[in-house]
């Protein structure tokens, strides 16, 4: 890792500055104190430091951003802001950022082209793969799918269904369930509930700064806080209770509190009776599933379990398990019917549409640019299979299966793949694998930093304005947060782009118009954003001043009915405990007892499970290169793996020694901390380092990542990853 | 005149380190340069066991033993209760680095013995410092002591606390919730 010497990042800052034409001739000293004097400027813009997207006010001084702050009016952060958006923010300046775009011509090298040459280039290829193999062999893959309606106006075109996000190596297994048994997706009312369950979920890691404001409310207010999780994580340094569980069994737990709860009468019957489908069913196979059958497997006693059960019902519909989002839905095999158990536990308690239980998001409609009629053609099939009988019928086609990529290169479907604002070679399981995603005849990455997929894998390199340098389409927030009013908020472009960088919009447009698809998008960001305001009943600068307007509340309790029967987007309105999708290979559709693929034999001294979370001050692999908040890590140990201490005095380990890990793929070191804060069965690794870039100087090989040691694998319902389905030895260095 | 004083809840800390980070950018400091830190410690053994997370930052002591001993006078005492240091005035000898109980200061760039300065600029308008307004958890409330109806004397009326090691007479404005 490079060093953050004194000034040097504050210093790159400024030379950044200069590169980028603004015009600071002056000495570091002197720009700070004319910086102290310079009146300020707020500009509205929506955070990138992870995906909760908080509203945030840009402070601006001399054209240079200085700091930033939560935006007030925003669900998600109402004036509150975590490490990460404050870090991010500063990653403007971060000297290790694509400064125009990038031919690959050697192993690791790269020239720099024209952004003419660049279109000309990639756009001839577009064409070629386009008439060679078809429209469907070109890929675009991204984190989530905020450029989807900019990628869809060409994939609609030259008839690609191969739009593929990230979420197979997130929670699939969560969205998937809730699609199937509720049509639906609801959040926690933290602020109104009395008792609160969060499993595999550590809020207070995975932040959304709102929400936990919400949560200490509730807390002062008396609201019990139990934490379930083999890692004692942030959430649970304010919990009444943490209550380690044996990682990989949290369907074993859930299966036998909903039979404690029907066993003993405390589920809420009126509701199951007029909104729930197939709970006999469900009952019928539930019924072996004691808590003393659970305690053999999740290391919790009946006695423990019966008591959550009975508290979780007591407090209804004031209860919850916390819906969640990576930690139970992505690492396992049985992720899916944990999932389902998640929905099928809380509707038990009647908590669907009540204040305090899980509430649905507000929602309001933004308008739509006007797009000029064309020729769409029928859509080949997925290349990875999502959606398709006899491949992977039951997984999300609109979220895909991004881990196999490669493969789909190997079998030649795909041979176009640009990949926008994701970095796949790293945040996917197998690095080594991952790499050959290079293979493909043309591999277009659009980053704004040096990731570790434009270093392996890209053939051209197009950079995108930093988040701060651009202005996008306004957005509808939701989510994570009860809130009875819908939101609208927008990014503005704080400061003037100091690289030779582009919007997303204007490289689809150079892209496509060289690939022979003239004006596919007839129209600028301001139109987009004009169009998008219009329907809402305000001005576009009233927007623009507050950056998130509130609109009235349209979200009441009470589940949705129409013409007094239940309304759910399912088959019929109501909770289906049995997923119909999920009925494949003779089953039924209703979660039952699947056992972890894997299993550390513990009776070896140095076998563990290998699982791994969030770090509140690092999101994903994003923020890994960030000089802010690596010197956090730095502070406090953060590369560290945890490791039980029990576990740790046998094989002779101490807190700062550095261990030698190896799974079925790979070896490799890294230091440990000796904890009591975890169950002995596994090992933890913070999800965010291990960046093998050579071009992020300041993240390159610090810490390891989870990936380097997971195979790459599809969990069969959902297509996750199950990143956490890995043994690993654990033994001292040069043992 | 104002009296400023900060009252710490640490129980509501859940470690995210946003009060750091947005007062190095508040400040412009350099990505290892921290004018507040959390001390970390684990109590018990597995199962049973908990983590407690202290903030700490300068506790702008009324007998300020970084004062006492700074030979120049450039550590001072504001009659707002506020301690800064002069850098015109600093010879950079580090006494006050060593006098202070709570570690609070570190040489900056100029190899200045900086530290938390409780952002005057910001107490005078009314608003809190940027740790305490970017905290998710809402663990810190900044306000004048003199003023019976200020929020911090509300809370401060609620609440028992306690002071990091009174016993040295070093009278701290820092006062934390006791559980």
């Amino acid at each position: 890792m490079k060093t953050i010497k004194r000034r040097t990042f504050l210093k790159a800052t400024v030379a950044a500055a200069v590169v980028g034409s603004v015009p600071l001739s002056i000495g570091f000293n002197e720009f700070k104190k004319k910086a102290e004097e310079a009146p300020v400027k707020k500009v509205p813009t929506i955070c990138k430091g992870c995906t909760s997207y908080c509203g945030l006010f840009a402070s601006v001084k001399n054209d240079r951003v200085w700091k930033v702050e939560g935006n007030p009016i925003h669900l998600k952060s109402r004036g509150h802001l975590c490490a990460r958006g404050h870090g991010m923010a500063a990653d403007l300046y971060n000297p290790n950022r694509v400064v125009g775009p990038m031919k690959r011509v050697g192993d690791n090298e790269f020239e720099p082209i024209s952004w003419e040459q660049a279109f000309q280039e990639i756009g001839e290829k577009s064409k070629k793969i386009i008439s060679k193999y078809g429209g469907n062999s070109l890929m675009w893959m991204e984190h989530g799918s905020h450029r989807k309606f900019y990628v869809d106006q060409w994939f609609d075109v030259i008839g690609s269904s191969n739009f593929t996000t990230q979420y197979s190596t997130c929670f699939n297994a969560k969205t998937n369930a809730w699609l199937q048994m509720t049509g639906t997706s609801l959040n926690g009312d933290h602020m109104n509930a009395k008792y609160i369950i969060f499993e595999g979920r550590n809020f207070a890691g995975g932040i959304i700064p709102n929400g936990m404001n919400h949560i200490t409310k509730a807390k002062a207010n008396g609201t019990k806080i139990v934490v379930i999780d083999p890692r004692y994580s942030e959430i649970a340094k304010i919990a009444d209770e943490w209550i380690p569980i044996k990682p990989g069994t949290d369907l074993a737990f859930r299966l036998a509190m909903a039979n404690v709860l029907i066993t003993e009468g405390l589920y809420d019957k009126e509701f199951v009776r007029r909104y729930v489908d197939g709970f006999e069913e469900f009952w019928k196979v539930n019924k072996g599933y004691t808590p003393e059958w659970a305690e053999k497997i999740t290391d919790i006693s009946a006695n423990k379990i019966r008591e959550i059960a009975r508290e979780f019902a007591k407090n209804a519909p004031k209860a919850f398990i916390e819906p969640g989002w990576h930690g139970l839905h992505a690492h396992y095999i049985n992720s899916t019917q944990t999932a389902q158990m998640g929905i099928i536990l809380n509707a038990l308690v009647g908590n669907f549409f009540q204040r305090g239980g899980l509430m649905p998001s507000a929602s309001i409609s933004l308008g739509h640019i006007e797009v000029p009629e064309r020729f769409h053609p029928e859509k080949g099939e997925r290349a990875d299979g999502a959606g398709i009988d006899g491949q992977y019928r039951t997984v999300e086609p609109a979220r895909g299966i991004a881990q196999i990529t490669p493969d789909l290169i190997d079998n030649g479907k795909i041979k176009g793949v640009f990949i926008y604002n994701y970095n796949p070679v790293r945040s996917a399981p197998d690095f080594e694998y991952q790499k050959r995603i290079k293979d493909a005849e043309l591999v277009v990455t659009i980053p704004t930093i040096w990731d570790d997929t434009s270093y392996y894998a890209a053939h051209y390199i197009l950079p995108e304005h930093y988040y701060l340098e651009r202005s996008d389409e306004p957005e509808t927030v939701s989510g994570h947060v009860a809130h009875d009013h819908p939101q609208v908020a927008i990014r503005l472009e704080a400061v003037k782009p100091m690289h030779n960088t582009k919007h997303c919009l204007d490289i689809l447009k150079g892209i496509t118009k060289a690939a022979g698809y003239d004006d596919l998008y007839p129209f600028t960001v301001e139109d987009h954003i004009a169009a998008a305001v219009k329907p809402l009943g305000v001005s576009l600068e009233q927007l623009k001043k507050a950056g998130t307007l509130e609109f009235p509340a349209n979200v009441k309790p009470g589940f949705p009915m129409k013409n007094g029967k239940p309304a759910l987007k399912t088959k019929t309105g109501k909770v289906l405990f049995s997923a119909d999708l999920f009925r494949v290979d003779g089953k039924m559709g209703i979660p039952t007892w699947v056992a972890p693929l894997v299993m550390p034999d513990t009776s070896k001294e140095d076998e563990f499970r290998l699982i791994h979370g969030k770090q509140p001050w690092h999101s994903h692999i994003q923020t890994a290169n960030n000089p802010y908040l690596l010197a956090m890590s730095e502070r406090y140990n953060g590369t560290y793996m945890w490791i039980n201490k029990s576990r740790a005095d046998k094989l002779g380990i101490k807190t700062g020694d550095t261990v030698t890990v190896e799974s079925s793929i790979a070896k490799k070191n890294v230091k440990v901390k000796v904890t009591e804060l975890l169950h002995p069965d596994c090992v933890w690794l913070p999800s965010t380092y291990g960046v093998q870039s050579k071009k992020l100087e300041y993240g390159y090989n610090v810490g390891v990542n989870f990936n380097d040691f997971a195979p790459v694998m599809v969990e069969p319902l959902s297509g996750t990853t199950m990143a956490q389905e890995v043994i690993v030895k654990v033994r001292k260095e040069g043992k | 005149m104002a009296k400023y004083g900060l009252l710490i809840d640490a129980s509501k800390c859940t470690g995210c380190t946003a009060c750091t980070i947005a007062c190095q950018m508040h400040n412009q400091l350099p990505p290892e340069n921290n004018y507040n830190r959390l001390e970390m410690m684990e109590r018990g053994t597995y199962p049973n066991v908990k983590m407690e997370i202290l903030p700490m930052q300068c506790m702008h002591c009324d007998n300020a033993p970084c004062a006492m001993v700074c030979p120049t006078q450039a550590t001072y005492k504001r009659e707002d209760g506020i301690v800064l240091i002069d850098h015109d005035k600093c010879i950079g000898c580090k006494y006050c680095m060593t006098a202070c109980p709570y570690d609070a200061r570190q040489l900056n760039e100029d190899r200045v013995p900086e530290k938390c300065r409780w952002c005057p600029e910001m107490l005078s308008k009314g608003e809190q410092p940027a740790c305490a307004s970017t905290c998710m958890n809402e663990v810190r409330l900044f306000g004048d002591l003199e003023d019976p109806n200020s929020e911090l004397n509300k809370k401060l009326a609620q609440v028992d606390v306690y002071q990091i090691t009174p016993e040295k007479g070093t009278k701290p404005r820092i006062f934390y919730v006791k559980k």
